[in-house]
Order: structure tokens, then sequence, then C-alpha cells
């Protein structure tokens, strides 16, 4: 039942069966009517004949009766060539006069209805078409009969079936065209509102939540539709909101309090303690910051249109993690594309995922080694470092959260790889470890080229 | 030189009052976005340090505000909000500079330096990083207290590197400021000058070493003893 989801072509498959019903229905029924009232013409023109030859009954003074027809008249009910025939009875049924050579009746009285009834008979194959009429000459009332052969009458009606029907149908079928095409074109006007709501839905996204679908020029049919949706869309924006909102508060509500311990650290004598109090906050506000990525990426969603280059992502992020490297005496380097290389995906989600694959590097990196972030033009960067490496049943378990080696060991690898892991599933990409046949490890962050990738720049 | 500091939480106030001080800037403090309009436009500061959180409305739209009147005192906004979606929007809407809470505080007197130095060089001429100075204007270095005269285009790629401040500066900055857009530029010429440069600066007893980020630029960084 598929077949007639749309409305325009449910309307267009009924007018076509209407089309098919009036175009069988209407031809019958004005066949019946003009039947029906060239029958009503032919009866009075058979009456007025009847009357007419009772005209020329002249009374006899013997008390009969003499049928005198006027010689130009004679030819009209002359036997089998003339129009009518006729017959003249008395009440009793006897035929005094009749057109016919053997003098008989045209009707059996029994079958006529006496009075204005027209009556058919069937004789020697061909039709005859009838009336009796009873007339009072002269005190005596006498049945006049007048027939006429079928045959001629047919010739009339089929001059006027065959003039009229065709006329009918060429107004009759352009007519239900026309109005096939007027419907569609109203169809299509009253849901043009429709589509154009359907085009507005589907810029709806996370990062655009305040849209809502237009109601005033919606057909009334489908506002209660359009209303619901755009109830639904608030309820969705409020979950949003309060989504974001509560990211936003707890960033706040964390970070202050660090930034005044932060100053109050700083402000005290340069010495050993102070030192190790700014590492000790220092690894405190990674954790903080790492917490708060995790908590927005869980509600992030990468828009459709989003475009980053990657190359240039890469390139901030090298750049940003160049002075903890080089104070820890690391080399660090970008190589790949120098050509910009276009992804799918939000620069600043992918900046965190790269700068913290930089990050895990340096920290696995030994002192006087070399961490290499590689841009290649299909849309995928590899991280690579000279440490340990990572064992082979490890290679799924780094990603996950708050993930250590063995419960008893203190430091976990925290949540950098984890917000790389989320980053890469937001953007439909995959991130995979290996180890370099020289040893450390090859962090691979693979990502969907952008849609055009061959424009701009 | 007086600094307007907008934020909310008087105890940073008081101590970040205290690190400026330090470092020989004056500050005022307010609490919210209201009474930090109404201080600019009483007074004329060097530059304002401008928390986004504020409790009355946004940071950013008193960023807004002083630009559309076309007050370019230089902003450098503090945040808490460092996330994924609003990093960048706080430069995008006029600011010249961007923290993230919490942050260091010898950060903040040398991003603020710098901001003020770009404004009107209001802090002096003299660019330091380790024991190496530049007189911008007279274009002499002076390391370890000596004053040491290099060539033009070698004392160009020491300005780039002492005012990106222990930061990378990217290979295209130093191309577009050696040799205009002139355009014709070796493939390597920068790095010949680079190579020139971090010999002199050997040469002359410097404690920072250029390092070079492959593929990005270069990074100037104090060398460590030992």
């Amino acid at each position: 039942m598929n077949r007639f989801r749309s409305i325009i072509s449910r309307v267009v498959a009924l007018h076509v069966v209407a089309i098919g019903v009036i175009s069988i229905v209407m031809p019958l029924a004005l066949y019946w009517l003009l039947n029906e009232a060239a029958n009503g013409l032919h009866r009075d023109a058979l009456r007025s004949q009847a009357v007419t030859i009772s005209g020329f009954l002249k009374p006899q003074p013997d008390g009969d009766v003499a049928l005198d027809i006027p010689t130009e008249m004679q030819p009209l009910y002359a036997g089998s060539y003339g129009l009518y025939s006729y017959a003249v009875l008395d009440p009793t049924g006897k035929v005094l006069f009749s057109s016919r050579n053997d003098g008989s009746a045209l009707f059996p009285l029994q079958d006529s209805h006496v009075g204005d009834w027209a009556m058919r008979r069937r004789s020697t194959g061909s039709v005859l078409f009838g009336v009796t009429v009873g007339r009072a000459v002269g005190g005596q009332s006498y049945l006049i009969q007048v027939a006429q052969d079928l045959s001629h009458r047919d010739v009339i009606i089929d001059d006027i079936v065959a003039s009229f029907f065709p006329s009918v149908a060429w107004i009759t079928f352009p007519l239900l065209m026309a109005l096939l095409l007027f419907d569609i074109m109203i169809f299509r006007r009253a849901l043009k509102p429709v589509r154009e709501a359907s085009d507005t839905a589907l810029s709806i996204g996370p990062t655009s939540t305040d849209v809502r679908l237009p109601e005033a020029a919606m057909p009334t049919e489908i506002v209660p539709l359009v209303h619901a949706v755009n109830q639904a869309l608030d309820r969705l924006e409020t979950g949003f909101r309060a989504q974001r909102d509560f990211t936003a508060d707890m960033a706040h509500e964390l970070r202050t309090p660090l930034t005044i311990v932060r100053a109050r650290v700083d402000s005290l004598e340069p010495g050993p303690l102070r030192d190790s109090l700014r590492t000790d906050l220092e690894n405190t506000t990674r954790i903080v910051n790492q917490m708060l990525d995790i908590a927005e990426l869980e509600s992030f969603i990468v828009a459709g249109d989003a475009r980053a280059d990657l190359q240039a992502v890469c390139a901030e992020a090298v750049a940003f993690m160049a002075p903890l490297a080089v104070g820890q005496s690391k080399m660090i380097a970008l190589g790949g594309s120098e050509a910009p290389v276009w992804v799918r995906g939000h620069p600043e989600a992918l900046f965190r995922a790269v700068r913290n694959l930089i990050e895990n590097a340096i920290r696995h990196a030994p002192a006087g080694g070399s961490i290499e972030v590689e841009v290649s033009a299909d849309g995928a960067v590899r991280v690579l470092d000279d440490g340990p490496g990572v064992p082979e049943s490890e290679r799924e378990s780094v990603f996950r959260r708050f993930w250590r080696r063995d419960r008893t060991h203190a430091e976990s690898r925290g949540l950098g790889l984890a917000i790389v892991a989320r980053v890469a599933q937001t953007h439909d990409g995959d991130i995979t470890v290996e180890n370099r046949p020289t040893g450390g490890a090859a962090f691979t962050l693979r990502l969907r080229p952008a849609s055009g990738s061959t424009a701009a720049n | 030189m007086r600094v307007l500091l907008v934020e909310d939480s008087t105890e940073l106030v008081a101590l970040l009052k205290k690190g400026l001080a330090r470092s020989g800037l004056d500050a005022d403090s307010v609490h919210n976005a209201a009474d930090a309009a109404h201080a600019l436009a009483t007074m004329r500061y060097a530059a304002v340090v401008l928390d986004r959180g504020l409790p009355d409305e946004d940071g950013l739209s008193l960023v807004r505000d002083m630009r559309r009147r076309g007050d370019s005192t230089p902003v450098l906004v503090l945040t808490a909000r460092d996330g994924v979606t609003d990093r960048v929007s706080g430069l995008r809407e006029g600011a010249d500079d961007y923290m993230a809470k919490p942050f260091a505080m010898e950060e903040l007197v040398a991003r603020l330096q710098a901001l003020l130095r770009r404004s009107d060089n209001l802090l002096g001429r003299r660019l330091t990083f380790g024991n190496v100075a530049l007189d911008t204007e007279g274009r002499q270095v002076i390391v370890e207290g000596t004053v040491r005269s290099f060539p033009a285009r070698e004392t160009a790629v020491l300005e780039i590197l002492l005012r990106r401040g222990g930061n990378v500066a990217p290979k295209r900055l130093f191309e577009d400021h050696l040799f205009g857009l002139s355009g014709d530029v070796g493939s390597n010429a920068v790095e010949v000058y680079v190579h020139r440069l971090r010999k002199m600066l050997a040469d002359a007893g410097a404690t920072v070493k250029i390092h070079t980020v492959r593929g990005v630029g270069y990074l100037m960084a104090e060398e460590k003893n030992g």
C-alpha cells in the first residue's frame, strides 16, 4: 500500500478512476436520456398524425363513417414506402380502415393500451412503434392506430448520436483533464510550505537548536503536526541547553578555585615547595580539563557541513606542544602533506584530539627522543614516538577512560586517549595504534575527507 | 600605567593585583560588566584584563561595546569556559588575547606586557628573553649586557623569535617579514639566516637556543644548565 503514499499520486489515481467511471456512465446516461427524449418526440408526432387522420373521418348519413384522405397526403401512408401506417378500429376492435394491404389492425387490441401509450410489435422482423388514440367523430368513438417502422426512426437518432457524442467527448474529456491539472496545481501550492518546512528541518542540528518550522503559511490540516514538532524541538533545545549550561557551570565551578590556588602558589617565595605545588596543580588542572572535555564531548555532534584543514590543525597542535617537548629535550616535527587536507570535522575538537596524541607521545618518548606528526592527503594523521610502544594486548584498552596497566599502579593514562577516541567517534572516523618496526608507538587517526574536498585554496 | 581588572572573584582580584604590582603594573578592579563600562568611560587604561563569566553579562559583550565605540584599548580575556565549542570565540569578538583559567601568573604578565608593547610602545622598546635583549628602535642586540651588532636580517629573525616569547614562530612569518612581497624566497633562505643567528648567539654566550620544529617553524627556548 506504499504505492500511493504521496497525496498527489492519490489524487491523480482517484481522478483517473473518476474519469474512467464518468466516461462509461455518462455516455450511457446521455444515451438513455436522448432515447427518452426522442421517444417522447416521436410519440407526439405519431399522436398528432392520429389526430390528423381522425380529422379525415367523415360520418355518413347511414351512420357509417368514411375515411377521406386528401390526395396530396396519400403517399405518406402508401404501404411499404410510406412513413406511416394506420388503422381505424371501432371500439369492439373491428377494423374499419387500414393502410395495410391485408386490411388488418396494426396491433392486436388487447396489447394496445388504449389511451396515449406507445407500444411495439414485431412483425416479419421489423419493429413497429405506434400509438393508439381514441377519438370521437359524430357521436361515435373510434380507435386510431398510427405506427412507424423503427428503422426510419433509428436513422434520426443515430444522426443525433453520431453528431452529439463526439462533441460531448471533445468537451468532457479536456474538461476532466483540466480539472486534474488544476487539482495537481492546487495541491502543489498547498504543499509548498510543507516542502519549505522540510528544508528548514534539515538545517536543525545540535548547533542550531533554535530553528523552528514556520506555522503561518501551513495548510490548516498540517498545522497540528508542525506545532507538535516545534514543541518537541522546544523540549530538545531545553535539554541541550541544560546539558551545555551544566558543562559550562561545572567548568566555572572547578576552574575558578584552581585559578585562585594557582595565583596563591605563584605568589609564594621561589623554592622547592612552590615548584612541587605547581606540578601538583598542573596535574590536577590537566585532569579537570580532560574531564570537562569528556563531559562536553558527550553531547557533542559534528555539524554535517563542518570542514577542517587537518594540515593546519596539526601545524597548530605541533606548535602548541613544541615548548613542552623542547622543555623535555625532545624533538617534535610535522611531516607529510604540506597542502591543506580538508576533512569533515570540527577544527577545535580535532585540535584537541591531535594535541592529546602528541601529549601522550611526549610522555612516552625518552629524553632526547623525537615525536613525528604526519598528515596524509587522504585525511589521516599519524603520531609516532620512539618510546616503549603499546603491547598488542593493550591496543584496545588504552583508549578506555582512566585505564591503567594494572590496578596496583597508581598512575593511569588518564583521559587523553579516551578523548581522542571520542573525537574519532563523533567524526565517524577511527583511531588505532600499532608498534613501529623500529620500536615506539604509531597512533593513526583516520577521518572522512570533506565533501567537495578539491575546493578552496 | 594602569590596568583595569574585571573579575567577580574578589579573592582572585586581590592575588592578581599583587602579582601585577610585582611587575610594576597598577590595577583598578571592578566586579561586573556595568561597573567596568563605567570605569572605561571615565578613565583611560593601558589594558583590560577581562573575565568572561561576569555575574551580570558575558564579558565578551563588553568587548563588543568597546570596539563599537572605537575604543582600541587592548583586552586580554580570561575564561573558565575553555570548551571545544567556545574556545576561539573571544578572539573573534575583538579581544586581543585569550587565556584559559587556571593560568600561571608569569604568563599573564608576559602576555599583558606583549599587548602593551603592541599598542603604544608603552613598555619601552626592549624585547628580552633569557640573557638576550633587543632594542627594537636602535636595532641593537644585547647579550649578557654586551651590545652586539648583528646583520639586519639576522636581527629581524631574532626580533620575530623574541616577540613570540617562547612560542613557535611559523616559518611563513619569517618569509613574510624578511622578504616582504618580493616573493622570490629560496626554500632554505630562512634556514640559512636562522643557522647564522644560532652561531652568533652561541658565540656571544647566549643562554637561549633556537629549536627547529620541522614542518612548522622555529622556537626559542632557554637552555637548561648542565
